[in-house]
């Protein structure tokens, strides 16, 4: 059997008969790898035929950095390091993602304080990152104000997360057998003071941009992700919801203290960029719900388990642990052979998967429709890359 | 230069050369029109700083942000360089009109960072790629930070390149070390100090301290 491998040549290479009506003959265009709108040094290649796109070819690798490699040579506690500079709108879900790999198959004992403080900052994140988002697809669609809304309200969540973990944005704060430090004596007064604040201003987020007739505009009927598609692309997150799906790891699959929490899941029906922005405009609210009803309840008890100096060994075998960042299902497989290191780490990224829906949705509509698209899915290229 | 060798027939015509470099440097230290090349999360706090709400860029005159290179004159580096990435930034400063100067946020840009040890990619520090005037340290640092990096290079435009002698730049990091100590006598007594400690074991090290965690 043969296998044909079509480069980036083979398929850039215009053919004779190219089929378009009238006299006219497809092009490539280059977007990115600097680009202020592919948010990162994300690089497609599109084919146009006019201004219409009639294929886009993702080009990976502009910030490959080897974590994967890297997390070879250390230790199950270094690991936790690199995951920060993944996603880093959601690192605590990345360090607690790979915590829970490790205390899973280490078959560590958390209280339950640990649980509770790491759903609160999760959900707290999640916010965070959300409204990061929120500003940056507006600024992406031609409206500056939400870019600055959004980041002064990310910014005193910043504070925040500052006094508890003693950093702004690659926080290191959960570590396996549990927390670095325990959470600042503030800390549970100024969340629910900005929950306070922060509850009228999604209101406003939502007469702001939402109600404009333009921006709806440029969102609906834009980029529709078929459900099929969508499913065995393998997106998940937002994306995955806003087709219809309620997957969800935080129901499906509970972890930390979802279970005892009660929360709707968004779901979209359409799939296309306007249902997208829904689901994640009301996972802010949800967000806030659980965050709502666990501050108040937080057991005493210790924040760590085991010593920070004590060794974590993983007995020899695979094992693979899943949970939901705020782009979707990050997944962890560790293959460990006994030692203190693991033998191979590889991390299922949310935004590799999301990535690949463009190529469904983007051909057929105009270019100018690419960069809405690009903005809902909600891309952070280092974790596609890792 | 025909200029320089001009003025300096006529009488008065050094004193008007210099009163030149002076009126030159503060204009262009005062309007750096920045390209911002961010690879990843250094990116996120550079946005804080330049643009968005709580700190405010044009306060220093350089918040005319430009995705072009051509018309830009100071580039802000901030995010890993990958050795992919490494030819198109080179591009990207070579496309900048002249008089260009380049800042370096975060580790990863002054020495590879978090991934400097067993990284097949990553490249360690930018400065093998391109010239860089000022370094900003941190992981990522804060906006502040940032800012306090494009202070200390107004003045090195201040106080740098004039007529005379066109591309010279006085790097004010080092001017402004307290008289009579020298950047060697601190590189030794760093030194001094890693190599008194000996520690080469780090895990084994690790092991042996006691850390405080209130257990
Ligand atoms: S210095 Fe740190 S924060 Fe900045 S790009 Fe490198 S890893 Fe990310």
């Amino acid at each position: 059997m043969t296998v044909h491998i079509s480069t980036l040549n083979d398929r850039t290479t215009v053919p004779e008969n190219s089929k378009s009506s009238l006299n006219t003959q497809e092009f490539f265009i280059n977007m990115g790898p600097q680009h202020p709108s592919t948010h990162g040094v994300l690089r497609l290649v599109l084919k146009m035929d006019g201004e219409t796109i009639r294929e886009v070819i993702p080009v990976l690798g502009y910030i490959h950095r080897s974590i994967e490699k890297i997390c070879e040579h250390n230790t199950y506690r270094q690991i936790v390091h690199l995951t920060d500079r993944m996603d880093y709108l959601s690192a605590v879900m990345n360090n607690w993602a790979v915590s829970m790999a490790v205390e899973k198959a280490a078959q560590i004992e958390l209280t339950d304080r640990i649980e509770y403080i790491r759903t609160i900052l999760a959900e707290m994140q999640r916010l965070q990152s959300h409204q990061l988002w929120w500003g940056v697809t507006g600024m992406d669609l031609g409206a500056f104000t939400p870019f600055l809304y959004g980041f002064r309200d990310r910014e005193m969540l910043t504070d925040i997360f500052e006094e508890t973990m003693g950093a702004r944005l690659t926080l290191n704060y959960i570590q396996p057998a549990g927390l670095m430090f325990d959470i600042h004596p503030d800390f549970v007064k100024k969340t629910k003071d900005y929950l306070k604040y922060f509850k009228p201003k999604l209101e406003e987020y939502e007469a702001l941009l939402s109600a404009n007739p333009i921006f709806q505009q440029r969102l609906r009927d834009v980029g529709i992700l078929d459900r099929e598609k969508a499913v065995s692309l393998g997106a998940t997150g937002p994306v995955l919801r806003a087709c219809g799906i309620p997957y969800d790891l935080r129901r499906v699959e509970p972890y930390g203290v979802y279970e005892k929490v009660s929360f709707k899941i968004a779901v979209g029906s359409v799939g296309d960029c306007w249902d997208r922005y829904s689901v994640r405009m009301e996972e802010m609210r949800q967000s806030i719900q659980i965050i709502e009803q666990l501050i108040d309840n937080i057991p005493e008890g210790k924040f760590i388990t085991k010593k920070p100096a004590a060794k974590i060994t993983i007995p020899e075998g695979r094992y693979y642990s899943q949970m939901e960042t705020a782009r979707g299902v990050l997944g962890v497989l560790i293959v460990s052979t006994g030692k203190e290191k693991p033998y191979r780490f590889h991390l299922r990224s949310p935004n590799f998967n999301n990535l690949w829906t463009i190529t469904q949705m983007a051909p057929g509509s105009r270019l100018g429709d690419l960069v809405a698209m690009v903005s809902t899915l909600d891309l952070v290229i280092p974790d596609m890359d890792r | 230069m025909g200029l320089v060798a001009q003025m300096d027939q006529i009488s008065g015509g050094s004193f008007i050369l210099t009163r030149m470099d002076e009126v030159i440097n503060w204009a262009r230290a005062n309007s750096l029109w920045p390209l911002v090349f961010g690879t990843s999360c250094c990116a996120i706090e550079m946005m804080m700083a330049t643009g968005a709400a709580r700190h405010d860029l044009a306060r220093f005159g350089a918040e005319v942000v430009r995705p072009s290179p051509r018309q830009a004159d100071l580039l802000i580096l901030a995010g890993t360089i990958v050795k992919r990435m490494a030819p198109r930034l080179r591009t990207l400063y070579e496309q900048m009109a002249e008089p260009r100067y380049v800042i370096a946020t975060g580790a990863c840009t002054i020495s590879g960072g978090p991934f400097v040890y067993n990284s097949y990619t990553t490249i360690r520090g930018a400065d093998q790629i391109i010239p860089v005037d000022i370094y900003v340290p941190g992981c990522p640092p804060r906006p502040e930070s940032l800012l306090y990096g494009i202070l200390a290079l107004q003045k090195m435009i201040k106080s740098g390149e004039s007529l005379r002698e066109p591309g010279i730049r006085k790097k004010p990091v080092v001017s402004e070390l307290p008289p009579g100590v020298k950047l060697e006598d601190i590189t030794l007594e760093l030194r001094q100090i890693l190599g008194d400690e000996g520690i080469t074991n780090i895990p084994e090290e690790i092991a042996r301290r006691e850390w405080s965690t209130g257990l």
